[in-house]
């Protein structure tokens, strides 16, 4: 959820859940207010009722000026003495339906004989009064609501404006980019965001910087001395007086220092790609690529025996990276279907329009599959390579935002590149 | 039969000295870009052995100048930048074969060979060791007089065991020069056998005796001893 959502729902809540307490209390307190207004007109008039009574008696008088309607009965037996106040419905003649009327019922005497009279005034006025007040009220609160939401969005315009904007920046920093720039913000707390980003991006920056170098320069002052063990050693065999087993010992650390150099090599490649160090993008036709690769491998799987089938149902898909990424790509995916064949096996390799699939025989993984495309894990039944061709397959791919899966099924190694 | 290196690193140097020496070529050293200038200037070589990265200037800009200057040398660029920008940029500005560090001195005996058989083309060339002769151009191969039926990569590896006659040459170094950047790791060497096998059968099919010697453990040698 927004930061703004959030902030304007909390602000909402609160605020609703206060109105509505504050609307039931002041209800009930206009509403009694209006009450006990009544209720003292009423008993004002009850005054003036005692003074005129006879009147009333003697049939002259039928209304009274303040009260809706007037009742006067003999007393029966048994009934309280004293004033009472209480609501009752009544039907108005003059509106055609049944309203709410506040009743006093007090007795008076008059010639020794006990009166029960009840003077009646409608609610209705202070009814239309409470109503009207809640009404602006609500309103009040619909208005208060507006105004609070436009200005959390009016604030969160401006003044956390420098916030969104370094955040903005911070979501396009990559290492291998400069260092966040952010602008001048005036308020004291996104100015200290600012010096803190800033300087974890510098951090970040240079020390990716300096590890790239470091790697860069060391794959490549590795290699002169490797060279350097590899030339020497290939010198010394060639001497005219060695027996079979110095040879054998010259070979082998002329070997090992081969295998080094191979794998210095393929750890500096890996690095760069991680780097990003290849921008070169170049439109490539994946069927001609896998063509060409597989014929350059050609020898390597007549050798073996290897049948190779293509089944291109989209002859022409291409796709835009590196070219000598796409080499490698294909490369390391085609020697590794050859490598962990078996003799006289099968590869098939497939293109669909979005994707293509490399699938050979072979002993199913004596690892875990999840290691798969990890560094150096590799069959430990087979010596001499490193584990790290898929592993460059699968920067590869990540690095193009390719999909590449793995699955075992009927003695069937299938590798699957699903392109974006 | 002289050859400029041009190569900052005095090692390796040496050892490229030595191993060329042993083969009959006279080589001339250059550790930077101006001896190797003043060198270019004063003697036609057969080949040019340059390395890009120099002290004082760019490899690749001598390569540039040899091929202004009509220079018919043979152009081997070495290098340990191995892209394939840098070998197409190499290859593009006149060199005749782009070698990365760290390589074989067998290998790149091989293709010094192979680099000025091709600058000299003074008609088609013949080699001969024993009883085989060779014609690199036309890709024939005779023993005594009946023609071999060799594959490419059969023919490529006769003639690097050719170029490197009565010395060891190890599997890795054959695997890298037959198969170049698909070459190496496991598998290849199983590759190298069986092509290094159907070699000997062909060549002993025809006559010829056994010069591939198998020497267990380090590879092979080609000799006639």
């Amino acid at each position: 959820m927004k930061l703004l959502t959030k902030t304007t729902l909390y602000i909402a809540t609160l605020s609703l859940f206060l109105f509505f307490i504050m609307g039931i209390v002041f209800f009930q307190f206009l509403k009694n207010m209006s009450l006990s207004e009544l209720d003292r007109e009423l008993t004002g008039i009850k005054e003036v009722v005692d003074e005129i009574f006879p009147h009333f008696l003697g049939g002259q008088l039928y209304g009274l000026p303040g009260v809706d309607s007037i009742s006067i009965q003999p007393a029966w037996p048994g009934i309280e003495p004293g004033d009472r106040f209480g609501d009752t419905l009544m039907f108005d003649t003059k509106s055609n339906q049944f309203r709410t009327f506040r009743y006093l019922q007090f007795q008076s005497e008059h010639g020794g004989d006990l009166y029960v009279v009840k003077l009646f005034k409608s609610t209705m006025p202070a009814d239309k009064l409470v109503e009207r007040v809640t009404l602006m009220m609500t309103m009040m609160v619909i208005l208060f609501l507006a105004g609070i939401f436009f200005l959390n969005k009016f604030i969160f315009a401006n003044l956390w404006k420098d916030f969104f904007d370094a955040l903005e920046k911070l979501k396009q920093f990559d290492t291998v980019k400069e260092p966040v720039k952010l602008g001048e913000p005036d308020i004291e707390e996104f100015m200290d965001l600012k010096k803190v980003l800033e300087r974890m991006t510098f951090r970040l920056s240079s020390d990716y910087k300096e590890l790239r170098e470091y790697t860069d320069h060391t794959t490549h002052e590795l290699q002169t001395p490797l060279a350097v063990i590899r030339t020497k050693t290939e010198l010394l065999m060639q001497s005219k007086n060695l027996g079979l087993n110095e040879m054998q010992l010259i070979q082998s650390i002329n070997s090992s220092a081969d295998h080094l150099s191979r794998l210095n090599n393929t750890l500096a490649l890996i690095t760069r790609i991680e780097n990003r160090q290849f921008t070169g993008r170049k439109e490539i036709n994946l069927g001609n690529l896998l063509d060409d690769h597989l014929e350059k491998l050609h020898e390597l799987v007549v050798i073996r025996g290897i049948q190779v089938d293509r089944i291109y149902t989209e002859k022409d898909l291409t796709f835009i990276m590196d070219q000598g990424l796409a080499d490698v790509l294909i490369t390391n995916l085609l020697k590794n279907a050859i490598v962990h064949n078996v003799d006289g096996g099968g590869i098939l390799i497939e293109i669909d329009t979005d994707r293509f699939v490399i699938c050979n025989e072979g002993a199913p993984l004596s690892f875990n599959e999840h290691e798969l495309f990890k560094r150096f894990s590799r069959d430990i039944r087979k010596t001499g390579n490193f584990g790290l061709g898929l592993s460059l397959v699968k920067k590869i791919c990540d690095y193009y935002g390719f999909k590449i899966s793995y699955e075992y099924q009927q003695q069937q190694h299938r590798f699957t590149v699903v392109l974006p | 039969m002289q050859i400029l290196i041009v190569e900052d690193e005095a090692s390796l140097m040496e050892s490229m000295v030595s191993y060329l020496e042993m083969e009959g070529f006279r080589c001339e050293q250059a550790a930077d870009y101006h001896t190797a200038i003043g060198s270019m200037d004063k003697h036609d070589y057969i080949c040019l052995l340059i390395d890009l990265n120099l002290p004082d200037g760019e490899g690749l800009d001598l390569v540039k100048i040899a091929r202004q200057n009509h220079d018919r040398s043979g152009i081997i660029i070495i290098s340990a930048r191995n892209t394939i920008e840098q070998r197409v940029r190499g290859l593009e500005v006149g060199a005749d074969d782009y070698l990365v560090k760290p390589f074989h001195l067998s290998e790149l005996v091989a293709r010094v060979h192979s680099v000025a058989r091709r600058t000299r083309m003074q008609g088609e060339e013949i080699l001969t060791f024993g009883m085989i002769r060779v014609m690199p151009e036309a890709r024939t191969c005779f023993v005594d007089d009946g023609k071999v039926d060799l594959t490419r990569k059969e023919h490529d590896l006769l003639l690097y065991l050719m170029a490197n006659r009565n010395r060891v040459v190890t599997k890795e170094s054959i695997a890298d020069y037959l198969w170049g950047e698909y070459g190496g790791g496991y598998g290849s060497y199983d590759f190298v056998y069986t092509h290094m096998k159907n070699l000997r059968r062909k060549l002993v099919d025809a006559g010829c005796p056994d010069y591939i010697k198998n020497m267990y453990g380090v590879g092979y040698k080609f000799s006639q001893e």
